[in-house]
């Protein structure tokens, strides 16, 4: 039995054939192969290229990059790697996945091969091209995914602002930042008042939008560095770092005026709704997280307590809350 | 009782390996990345898979940052390398190496090179040395800028016992250490005690 191909010939075939592009240069970065796979996306045949120096025939290649890439598998006669995660290609290929869209050019691996010549030193570099964009994609995807997921866990659903876990946390943290620079930090704790009456009069279709209305008239109070987030079902919580209690006082009556001013259209009828607010400060003595918002709830409660739609302030020096309410009467 | 990987005189044998390995791993690097290269002569341990964290932060100054590259290779003899790079190592290198682009990126690539260049000329100069030929995976970045005990967090080596090389890498005035670990596949030991042995009996 006589095989009518030589394995030669067979490998030939199979690296001009190969999905993966194939291409060599010499010593002198003369390019010596250069199969049908980089033919196909390059748009330039094996004739016009082989020959040519690798710069002469694609300029736009990071020159002093590449050199130093193939002089180092010349020098240490080892093999070199490039990965599409730092440097996403070396040849600007078009990927052909019109409808995946997202990445506009074809994401490579590389591996650099050396060749050794019968001197024992290198005689041409091997350069192996794998399309990664598959991969690519998928990563992208997978990232995409990840940082939805990571979002949503922070968030709460029906408001958009911080959730109950993301708050102790942003709390936890802001209290120790606080402590170990001795900077100052507010903290407001904000209840809808007659939240049942609405819940009552509207079904929960109307309690939801109140609370979604109140959520988007804090956030639209507060500064960027300021954390909103829902405490329990109508309170919320606002963290202010680097703001004293003077400064949280104004942004607590600020969005307490708001909200009073600020009717919710429900199904054509207008609810009024106001809000109560107690506001503790961090102080020179740090609390802890638990401590500081026991402290800002009791100022709330106080102005409840008072008639709501009011803020009150706990003094961090032992001063009853009643000595620093205030508030509209109206 | 610890079970041994290698006797005496064939831990002495690739100490010697190494050592010329790194010889011309220096030289290479020196060309390469066109800057003062010294690499100091490996140290070369056998420790226990679990506690290597301990035994690089021995090495290592407390409570600092690392980041890791894994590398696979295969042949005769298999296995997987994974060099740690002190967190102020790799800014060192970042800065005298960093030619263009988006520096995150840059870095890492930066790290991945290096550490295939270290790889494949220690691993290659021991592979040449014991006349057999090795591949070589692309190298992956394991993790960057984590507590050094997080590094084979989730990855736990299959192996009971690894070889510790460690190697002290300077460029010009600066010098940050690097520990390469080599973990053989214990199917491997085997091939590369007898080769340590080939090459005892040759010189």
């Amino acid at each position: 039995m006589s095989s009518v191909l030589n394995a030669a010939d067979l490998l030939h075939f199979v690296a001009s054939r190969i999905e993966v592009g194939i291409l060599a240069v010499d010593r002198e970065m003369r390019i010596v192969v250069w199969n049908r796979f980089l033919e196909a996306h390059s748009g330039q045949s094996a004739k016009d290229v082989v020959g040519r120096l690798l710069f002469d025939a694609f300029p736009e290649l990071p020159r002093a990059w590449l050199e130093r890439k193939i002089k180092g598998v010349i020098v240490l006669k080892n093999f070199a790697f490039t990965s599409w995660r730092q440097r996403p290609y070396l040849f600007k290929f078009r990927h052909h996945r019109p409808i995946t869209g997202g990445i506009d050019v074809m994401r490579q691996d590389c591996t650099f091969l050396p060749v050794m010549g019968a001197d024992g030193e290198v005689s041409a570099v091997c350069i192996t091209i794998l399309d990664a964009t598959e991969t690519c994609l998928y990563q992208k995807k997978l990232e995409d995914a990840l940082a939805i997921i990571a979002e949503q866990s922070v968030r709460d659903p029906l408001t958009g602002v911080y959730n109950r876990r993301k708050l102790d946390e942003q709390l936890r943290s802001e209290v120790s930042r606080a402590a170990r620079y001795e900077r100052p930090l507010s903290l407001i704790m904000l209840d809808i008042d007659h939240f049942k009456r609405v819940n009552d009069g509207f079904g929960h279709p109307g309690g939801d939008e109140v609370i979604r209305h109140v959520a988007k008239l804090v956030s639209a109070c507060v500064r960027d560095s300021d954390a909103v987030g829902r405490y329990g079902g109508e309170e919320f919580v606002i963290i202010l770092p680097e703001v004293p209690a003077a400064g949280a006082l104004v942004v607590a009556e600020r969005i307490r005026a708001c909200v009073a001013a600020s009717p919710v259209i429900f199904k054509q009828t207008s609810i009024a709704v106001t809000v109560s607010l107690g506001v503790a400060e961090n102080g020179k003595s740090s609390r802890s997280p638990e401590t500081l918002l026991g402290e800002a709830d009791e100022a709330l409660y106080a102005s409840k307590e008072n008639g709501r739609n009011r803020v009150t302030l706990r003094q961090p020096a032992r001063q009853t809350p009643r000595d620093a309410t205030s508030g509209s009467e109206c | 009782m610890t079970l041994e990987i290698l006797n005496a005189d064939q831990k002495d044998a690739l100490q010697e390996i190494s050592n010329i390995a790194m010889g011309t791993a220096a030289a290479g690097l020196a060309k390469v990345l066109e800057s003062f290269v010294r690499l100091s002569v490996p140290r070369i341990t056998i420790v226990e898979t679990s506690r290597i964290a301990d035994r690089l932060a021995a090495s290592l100054p407390p409570h600092r940052e690392v980041s890791a590259v894994r590398q696979a290779f295969y042949g005769p003899v298999e296995g997987e390398v994974v060099v740690v790079f002190g967190e102020d190592g790799c800014n060192e290198l970042a800065d005298l190496l960093a030619h263009d682009g988006d520096a995150g990126a840059v870095k890492e690539e930066l790290l991945l090179d290096v550490s295939n260049i270290l790889i494949g000329a220690c691993i290659n100069g021991i592979a040449h040395q014991l006349a057999t030929e090795l591949s070589f995976s692309p190298p992956e970045i394991l993790c960057t800028a984590v507590p050094l005990e997080q590094v084979f967090a989730g990855h736990q080596p299959t192996c009971e016992q690894a070889l510790l090389i460690e190697i002290d890498f300077s460029m010009e005035a600066r010098s940050f250490a690097c520990h390469m670990l080599t973990f053989l596949a214990p199917d491997s030991f085997g091939e590369l005690r007898s080769s340590l042995s080939r090459f005892l009996e040759s010189i």
